[in-house]
C-alpha cells in the first residue's frame, strides 16, 4: 500500500502499532505478569516472557540479547545478519520452589530455588543501572515482538512458517507449519520468539489479536493486555497509517517516538519515547548541566535520531511551561482510553 | 603361425571372454547404488535384532543437502551404511553411522536432537527430484529423531513436509558408546492403506534416499548429510540394471574381436615372412 511518507510492508493492508512512554515505566512487571498469565503459562512456555521489562543500562533478557546477531546487513534487505539462539542459562531457568513441603508439611528449610542456587535469571540485574552516586540512574524498558516492517525471523524461515498478517501486519507463527528448526529465533535481532521444547514449536508475542479483533466473550475491541493492564498507562495501541491517531503524531509528525535499535534494519512497529532524568549533581549536590541519562547511551538504543526527538520534547515543554498550548504535550498526557487504544478501524480506514 | 599357436589364440580370447563376463560379477556383485533387500527370516525388529546378519550392506557417502540455509555446508556425517530387508509384507531399513556424541534431549533452545530420514517416491515408476521432491512427483519421508519420535511424513519440495495424520512407520534405535555408532531401524508395511502413501508392490524397484542430522552441530532442517538416489531391487528383475550387463557384454565382444583380429594380423605377417625367406 502506497503511503505519502511512511512505510506498510508489501501486501499488509494496515499497520498495528505501539509507543511506549518510558518516562512512565515504573518497572512494576504488571504487563509482564499480564502477558505471562494470558499467554505463557502453558507447559514448555515457563521460561517465555513475550512481554519483558529490562533494567538499563542493563544486560537484558535474554542475557545480552543484544550481542547475538540477527536482522538485515543493511535497509536493502537482501541480506540477513547471522543470529545465534540464546541458552536457556541466558534467559534463566523457571525456578521451582517447594512451597508444598514448607508450607504443609513443614519441611524445616529455606524457602529457595529447588536444584541449586541459580546465577542468572530474568530481572537478575534489575535497578542496577549505571554511573556512581550522586549521579547514577537507570530506567526500564518493556519489550515484546516489534511486529516489524521487514521482520528478519518471516525471512528466516525456511517453510514460511512465520508470516505477517495481512489486516494488520501483526507477525505470528502458524503453529501447524512450524517444525521447531528456531531459525526464526535467531534471525531475530531482539530475540523475541521462543522455542517451546514441549510442542516442539516456536512462539511468540502475538499482539493479543483476539482481543484487538474483538474475539472476546464481551465482543469488544480491547488493547492487548500488557497495555490494558499497565498501571501508569505508557502504551499507545493504534494504527501506524491512522493520519489522525496519536501514534502517527508522535512516530511520523513529531517524530519523538524511535524505533528501538533501528540500525537492525527490520523497521519495528513498537516505538518508545526516550526517557528523561533529573540533570547530574555535584560533589556538593548542586544541580549542574549534565544529562544524567548520557546521550550517548540512548543514541546506542535509539540511534542518531534520538537527540531531535530529546529536544523537541524539551521545547514543547517549555512551551508549556510558559502557559502555551503544545499537541504534543496533550497527547503524552492523554487519560482519554478512545485516543490511547485507536484499534477500532471503522470509520478509521476507507477499506474498513 | 602354426596351428597350435592359433589354438593358443583362440584359447586365449575365450579366456577373456568368460573373464570379462565373470570378473565384474565377482568384483563387484552389486550394480551401483544398489541396496540389497533379501527376505530375512529372521527377527528385524530391533535396532540390533539377530535378522540383520542376513542383509548385506551398502555403503552410502553423503554431503552437505544445498538448502542455501546458514551453515548449511557444515555437516559432520560422511556415510551412513545401509540395510534393508523384506518379511511378512514388511519392508526394513536399518541405518548405521558414526556420531561421537548422542543428541538425545533438546530441552535447551539451542540444542538439537541427531535424526535420520528414509525418503522414497510416492509413484515408483518416476525418480523425483533428490530434494524432498517437487509439487508433480511427492515423495514420502520416514524421519526418526533422537528423543524416540519417529514421523511419517509427506514432501513436495522444500519446506512443504507435512505429517500424515496416523503414522505407519516404526523405529527401534540404539547408541553404541564405545562404537560411537548410531543404529536406526525404520519398518513399515509394504502396502499400506492412505493416499500418498508410497506402495512398495514389486511391480518397481524403489528409489530411496538417507539423510542424517548431527544434533551437536546444530543440524536441523535443510543442514543435513544427504546420499544420491539409491534403490532396493525390489522389482521384477533383480539382476541388476539392464545397461551393466548390455555394458559388460560389449566390453567382452570388443576383447575377443581385438583378440581375433591381432592373432590374424600376426599369422599375416609371419607368413608373409615365411615367403620372402
Amino acid at each position: 500500500m502506497a503511503h505519502e511518507n511512511f512505510e506498510i510492508a508489501d501486501g499488509v493492508d494496515h499497520q498495528v502499532a505501539m509507543v511506549m512512554d518510558l518516562n512512565k515505566c515504573i518497572g512494576c512487571q504488571t504487563c509482564t505478569v499480564a502477558c505471562k498469565t494470558l499467554w505463557t503459562e502453558r507447559e514448555g512456555t515457563e521460561y517465555m516472557y513475550w512481554n519483558n521489562v529490562e533494567t538499563r543500562p542493563g544486560k537484558g533478557y535474554p542475557r545480552r540479547w543484544e550481542e547475538k546477531g540477527g536482522g538485515w546487513v543493511s535497509d536493502e534487505h537482501t541480506e540477513r545478519t547471522p543470529g545465534e539462539i540464546p541458552a536457556s542459562e541466558d534467559y534463566g531457568e523457571a525456578w521451582e520452589f517447594d512451597h508444598e513441603g514448607i508450607l504443609k508439611e513443614g519441611e524445616d528449610k529455606k524457602l529457595a530455588p529447588e536444584g541449586g542456587k541459580p546465577e542468572w535469571g530474568p530481572n537478575w540485574d534489575e535497578d542496577q543501572g549505571a554511573g556512581e552516586h550522586p549521579n547514577s540512574y537507570y530506567f526500564y524498558l518493556p519489550r515484546i515482538c516489534n511486529h516489524c516492517t521487514h521482520p528478519s525471523c518471516v525471512e528466516a524461515c525456511p517453510r514460511q512458517a512465520v508470516y505477517k498478517r495481512e489486516e494488520d501486519g501483526v507477525v505470528l507463527v502458524d503453529q501447524d507449519r512450524c517444525r521447531g528448526y528456531r531459525y526464526c529465533v535467531e534471525g531475530c535481532p531482539y530475540k523475541k520468539i521462543y522455542y517451546n521444547a514441549v510442542s516442539k514449536n516456536s512462539e511468540k508475542c502475538v499482539f493479543c489479536y483476539p482481543r484487538i479483533e474483538g474475539e472476546g466473550p464481551d465482543e469488544e475491541i480491547h488493547p492487548p493486555a500488557c497495555a490494558d493492564q499497565c498501571v501508569t498507562q505508557l502504551r499507545l495501541v493504534g494504527y501506524l497509517d491512522d493520519t489522525d491517531g496519536p501514534i502517527y503524531k508522535l512516530v511520523e509528525q513529531y517524530e519523538v517516538a524511535l524505533p528501538l535499535h533501528p540500525e537492525y534494519q527490520t523497521t519495528p512497529n513498537v516505538y518508545y519515547i526516550p526517557p528523561f532524568a533529573p540533570p547530574q549533581h555535584s560533589e556538593g549536590g548542586e544541580t549542574v548541566d549534565v544529562d544524567r541519562i548520557p546521550r550517548s547511551y540512548l543514541e546506542q538504543l535509539f540511534g542518531e535520531r534520538v537527540h531531535d526527538a530529546l529536544d523537541t520534547i524539551e521545547q514543547e515543554r517549555q512551551k508549556v511551561e510558559r502557559g502555551g498550548y503544545s499537541e504534543l504535550m496533550e497527547i503524552l498526557q492523554d487519560t482519554n482510553p478512545a485516543e490511547q487504544y485507536r484499534l477500532d478501524r471503522t470509520g478509521v480506514f476507507d477499506d474498513d | 603361425m602354426t596351428e597350435r599357436t592359433t589354438w593358443t589364440f583362440v584359447g586365449f580370447a575365450a579366456i577373456l571372454v568368460v573373464a570379462s563376463a565373470a570378473i565384474p560379477a565377482l568384483v563387484d556383485a552389486r550394480p551401483a547404488r544398489e541396496v540389497p533387500a533379501p527376505t530375512v527370516e529372521g527377527n528385524l525388529s530391533g535396532a540390533n535384532a539377530d535378522g540383520w546378519a542376513e542383509a548385506p550392506a551398502a555403503e552410502v557417502p553423503l554431503s552437505a543437502a544445498p538448502s542455501g540455509l546458514p551453515n548449511a555446508e557444515s555437516v559432520n556425517t560422511r556415510s551412513v551404511e545401509v540395510q534393508a530387508a523384506r518379511a511378512d509384507g514388511d519392508v526394513f531399513v536399518r541405518l548405521q553411522w558414526q556420531d561421537t556424541e548422542a543428541s538425545r534431549n533438546a530441552s535447551n533452545p539451542n540444542a538439537f536432537l541427531d535424526g535420520a530420514a528414509v525418503q522414497i517416491p510416492v509413484d515408483t515408476s518416476e525418480q523425483p527430484a533428490i530434494a524432498m521432491g517437487s509439487q508433480s512427483n511427492l515423495v514420502n519421508v520416514w524421519y526418526w529423531t533422537a528423543d524416540g519420535d519417529t514421523e511419517e511424513l509427506l514432501a513436495g519440495g522444500q519446506g512443504s513436509t507435512t505429517a500424515f495424520e496416523n503414522e505407519t512407520v516404526r523405529t527401534w534405535a540404539s547408541y553404541d558408546d564405545g562404537e560411537d555408532t548410531w543404529s536406526v531401524v525404520f519398518n513399515r508395511e509394504a502396502e499400506p492403506d492412505g493416499d500418498n502413501r508410497t506402495a512398495i508392490t514389486g511391480e518397481d524397484d524403489l528409489d530411496v534416499a538417507f539423510a542424517v542430522w548431527d544434533g551437536a552441530n546444530d543440524e536441523r532442517s535443510g543442514q543435513k548429510a544427504v546420499s544420491e538416489w539409491y534403490y532396493l531391487p525390489v522389482g521384477p528383475d533383480d539382476g541388476g540394471t539392464p545397461f551393466a550387463s548390455i555394458l559388460w557384454a560389449l566390453a567382452g565382444i570388443a576383447i575377443v574381436a581385438v583378440v581375433v583380429l591381432t592373432a590374424q594380423g600376426i599369422r599375416r605377417a609371419r607368413s608373409e615372412g615365411d615367403g620372402r625367406l
